[in-house]
């Protein structure tokens, strides 16, 4: 199995890897690679609780000095119990699907079919999610990561 | 053991087995014993079916088949599990197989007769395949009077004879609008397609050249795997033939466990994608609802409860059609560098209930478009793809790629010609963006890993419309930290001489693919045709014609510039109807989901994309909160430092709690405040799936009998 440095996984996390470079991570995988990724996002934060998982651009899911288990923005903002939708703590912006700021007219959806909404972090604005729905949607919860031993 | 014997028999046993012991064969001895000679032989098998798809791409006539390689070959067990697959249309790895068991399991053996020779024909798709354009060609084989085995191949076929032009249309309503469909019949014998085969499809469909010209290329290639094959058997002998190709399925299924195991998280992922119906009177929205549950133990179990019902509409597909572009799915973003057969699928747990759009149990109904069948793989990548983030692989992260689309057109050409087809440059979509750079533009599908557009030229041979525009569409991937790729633009004219009715497949008016972790969406899908157009007198005047769409999606440049009876549909399903000579007709194909949020996207990227012209000025400043030299496109640092920290404030100024915004819309799904489209689907998903219900009524906190 391959090796790879932390500067190429770092370059990677980052999108500065270039594409051969990435070929070549597609081709051989390396097998620790999670605990590497951890250590690299563990760095790239503020804040001390320990990632437990990576749950997706800016949100882990973290253990806390208290014994809890919470997602956490890179910011440092908590959004709440890992095995809750993070979403329920977010702020949500339901956008007409042609505003005009980001699709002009029929490039959008017409809003009888669907909407857009937004979810932000209350901390630092960071756009987490955008969901193309119709109108009175469930918000989708994307991941329960299995961490039970 | 007789290789002939009831074949039916055989196939239950085998199901049998598998399911009391999860094991497709019992032991891995020939590949223990001798590693490298089972290695050796899988590439001589490989060899056979690869070689005989290069050989067939140059004997089809058919651009889709030549130009895009909308063709594949399989090596299958007697009771019909793939074994090795060619390069090619993926979604097939296990369509031939449904039609390989489903002729065993209706006694094809004792009724129809199987023997050395014969050639079967299946593109009903309940049994096989995707769709009627999906045309299968199979052939057992014999070793000293045994049954050895089954060969496939598969062609997408650009005209079936339906009701509309090009096999693909959005009006259908029934199977008998999608053309002629053969199921499962022999059309062959003693090594030779029937001539009166030969005239059925002469006399049914308006471009026969394509159907006849594939037919000749899979039957070629057909014979040449099986030659292949046979002498190979020589060499081993049967019995350690039949023994090492089990163990090629034992031993995928065993690296397609340890690969989940070793690089998917394990967990429970969701993930829902968005087709809809545009029929008069049947507009509703579809959702293909994906829950994927990767277990520690390696195991995948893959849930669509909560698809819509299946209806008398196209856009939806078969079991075996779903199941294809499932395997696709996994197959392309997973298990590419494992071998390509059933033992991924034997992996895989999947629940997909009867009666919905992903498996109709109404052979009469229409499964030309797909639908949620389309949709929900895109759902399923998803859910990959945020598995493989959670492990650390971002190297195979990636938002949801094009919905496909693109044009179909029939008449009478310039020689009195009937004929049709599909312009297939739709398998150079916008590819979605990925977690390390954007998508690519003109360059992708997911069902077709050549992603190839083909020559105008070539498709104004088959389909004589012109070419006045084909270009990358700006502002058509979603937009993000890292942006979907954009499809193509096209704009057609009509020439002279010619009568065309011309039509489209896309999307309802809706987002056409997501975008994931703060990316959005891909835009919309359109279509604009314009009639009794002034070209003659651009022409004679010596004016320039349109060359591009321009900046403004509400008035595209050949709208400014040709005076035409402009007529828009909004998403690209345009039923095909008489454009005469002088027309114009513009459609794009589908473009990538974008990826993060873009106001983290690399300004340099920014000004990249506004000088070549994939993105315009309006996107950056609004979108990516970029500020741009007018003219020499240089990044303003500061001024896109403040611009974008403005922007954020915007989003926490107008963002409101998630439970305030819960409470609001809560009054609106108890007054039934929804749109149409939305209101018709909840109406049908609420009745048929307590599971979705179940979390509908507790999301919104809703009386236990609350329907819509």
């Amino acid at each position: 199995m391959a090796e790879y440095s932390d500067a190429t996984l770092r370059d990677l996390i980052t999108g500065h890897l270039p594409l051969d470079e990435v070929q070549r991570l597609q081709r051989d995988k390396d097998l620790d690679r999670m605990e590497r990724v951890l250590k690299i996002e563990q760095a790239r934060v503020s804040w001390s609780d320990r990632i437990l998982v990576c749950l997706q651009e800016h949100l882990y899911v973290v253990a806390t000095a208290g014994g809890q288990r919470v997602v956490k923005c890179s910011c440092g903002q908590e959004f709440g119990d890992y095995r809750t939708n993070w979403k329920e703590a977010a702020l949500v912006y339901e956008r007409a699907p042609q505003d005009g700021e980001i699709f002009l007219g029929t490039r959008g959806a017409d809003p009888e079919w669907q909407v857009l909404r937004e979810f932000y972090c209350p901390g630092c604005a960071v756009q987490l999610d955008v969901e193309p729905v119709p109108v009175g949607y469930p918000f989708t919860f994307n991941f329960l990561p299995d961490l039970d031993d | 053991m007789s290789a002939n014997r009831d074949l039916r028999t055989r196939l239950a046993e085998q199901d049998r087995r598998f399911q009391e012991t999860g094991c497709y064969e019992a032991d891995l001895r020939v590949k223990e014993g001798d590693p490298i000679g089972f290695e050796v032989l899988f590439t001589k098998l490989l060899q056979a079916v690869t070689n005989a798809r290069e050989v067939a791409l140059s004997i089809s006539a058919s651009p889709a088949t030549r130009e895009q390689g909308e063709i594949i070959f399989g090596l299958y067990t007697p009771e019909g599990d793939s074994i090795c697959l060619s390069t090619g249309l993926m979604i097939h790895v296990h369509t031939m197989s449904r039609a390989i068991k489903w002729m065993i399991e209706n006694c094809y053996q004792t009724t129809v007769g199987l023997n050395e020779g014969d050639y079967f024909f299946n593109n009903d798709s309940f049994i096989g395949g995707g769709h009627p354009s999906d045309q299968m060609l199979i052939t057992p084989f014999y070793v000293d009077g045994q049954l050895e085995g089954w060969v496939g191949g598969l062609t997408h076929v650009t005209e079936t004879g339906a009701v509309e032009p090009g096999a693909m249309g959005s009006s259908f309503t029934s199977r008998f609008a999608e053309g002629l469909i053969l199921p499962c019949l022999k059309v062959g014998e003693h090594d030779e397609l029937r001539r009166d085969f030969d005239i059925l499809v002469e006399r049914s469909v308006r471009s026969p050249i394509p159907w006849l010209a594939d037919n000749r290329a899979k039957l070629t290639g057909l014979r040449m795997i099986r030659e292949a094959v046979r002498q190979l058997i020589k060499q081993t002998g049967p019995e350690a033939y039949q023994k090492v190709t089990r163990e090629y399925i034992e031993d995928t299924l065993q690296a397609t466990r340890e690969k989940i195991r070793r690089f998917l998280f394990p967990g429970r992922y969701r993930e829902v994608a968005w087709r809809g119906v545009t029929l008069p009177g049947q507009e509703s929205l579809l959702q293909a609802p994906c829950d994927l549950v990767v277990g520690r133990d390696g195991s995948l179990r893959i849930d669509f409860d909560g698809l819509p019902s299946a209806r008398r509409q196209p856009f939806q597909g078969t079991l075996p059609l779903f199941e294809g572009m499932l395997f696709n799915g996994l197959i392309q973003n997973v298990f590419y560098d494992l071998r390509y057969n059933d033992g991924t699928f034997l992996a895989v747990k999947l629940n997909v209930p009867k009666g919905t759009a992903c498996n109709p149990d109404n052979i009469l109904l229409p499964t030309t478009l797909w639908g949620p069948a389309y949709g929900g793989m895109m759902a399923l990548a998803q859910c990959v793809a945020r598995a493989y983030f959670a492990k650390g692989y971002r190297e195979e992260v990636h938002a949801s790629g094009p919905l496909t689309s693109g044009n179909l057109a029939g008449g009478t050409d310039q020689y009195g010609r009937p004929f049709g087809g599909q312009c297939f440059e739709f398998a150079s979509s916008g590819m979605y963006a990925t977690a390390f750079m954007d998508g690519l533009d003109t360059a992708f599908s997911d069902f077709n890993a050549e992603g190839d557009m083909g020559d105008a030229e070539v498709w104004e041979q088959q389909m004589p419309q012109i070419f006045l525009v084909r270009e990358i569409r700006k502002d058509g991937g979603g937009f993000g930290k890292f942006r979907g790729g954009s499809g193509i633009h096209s704009l057609y004219m009509v020439p002279n001489g010619i009568d065309m009715d011309m039509g489209a497949f896309g999307s309802p008016p809706i987002f056409s693919t997501a975008g994931v972790m703060g990316g959005y969406p891909a835009a919309a899908l359109r279509v604009w045709a314009g009639r009794n157009t002034n070209l003659r007198d651009i022409i004679a005047r010596g004016e320039p014609l349109p060359s591009t769409e321009g900046d403004d999606p509400l008035q595209p440049e050949f709208v400014r510039m040709v005076k035409a009876d402009w007529e828009f549909a909004h998403g690209q399903n345009y039923p095909a109807r008489a454009l005469p000579p002088g027309s114009l007709f513009s459609v794009v194909s589908g473009d990538g989901g974008g990826y993060g949020d873009p106001l983290e996207r690399d300004p340099a990227l920014v000004a990249r994309d506004v000088e070549n012209g994939t993105t315009t000025k309006r996107a950056a400043r609004d979108v990516y909160g970029v500020v741009l030299d007018e003219i020499s496109f240089a990044v303003d640092a500061v001024g896109t430092d403040q611009r974008r920290a403005s922007k954020r404030r915007e989003r926490l100024a107008r963002g409101i709690p998630a439970s305030v915004y819960k409470g609001r819309m809560r009054e609106r799904v108890l007054a039934h405040d929804f749109p149409r489209p939305a209101s018709a689907l909840y109406r049908d998903v609420l009745a048929i799936s307590p599971k979705f219900a179940g979390e509908f009524r507790t999301f919104w906190n809703l009386p236990e009998d609350y329907t819509v």
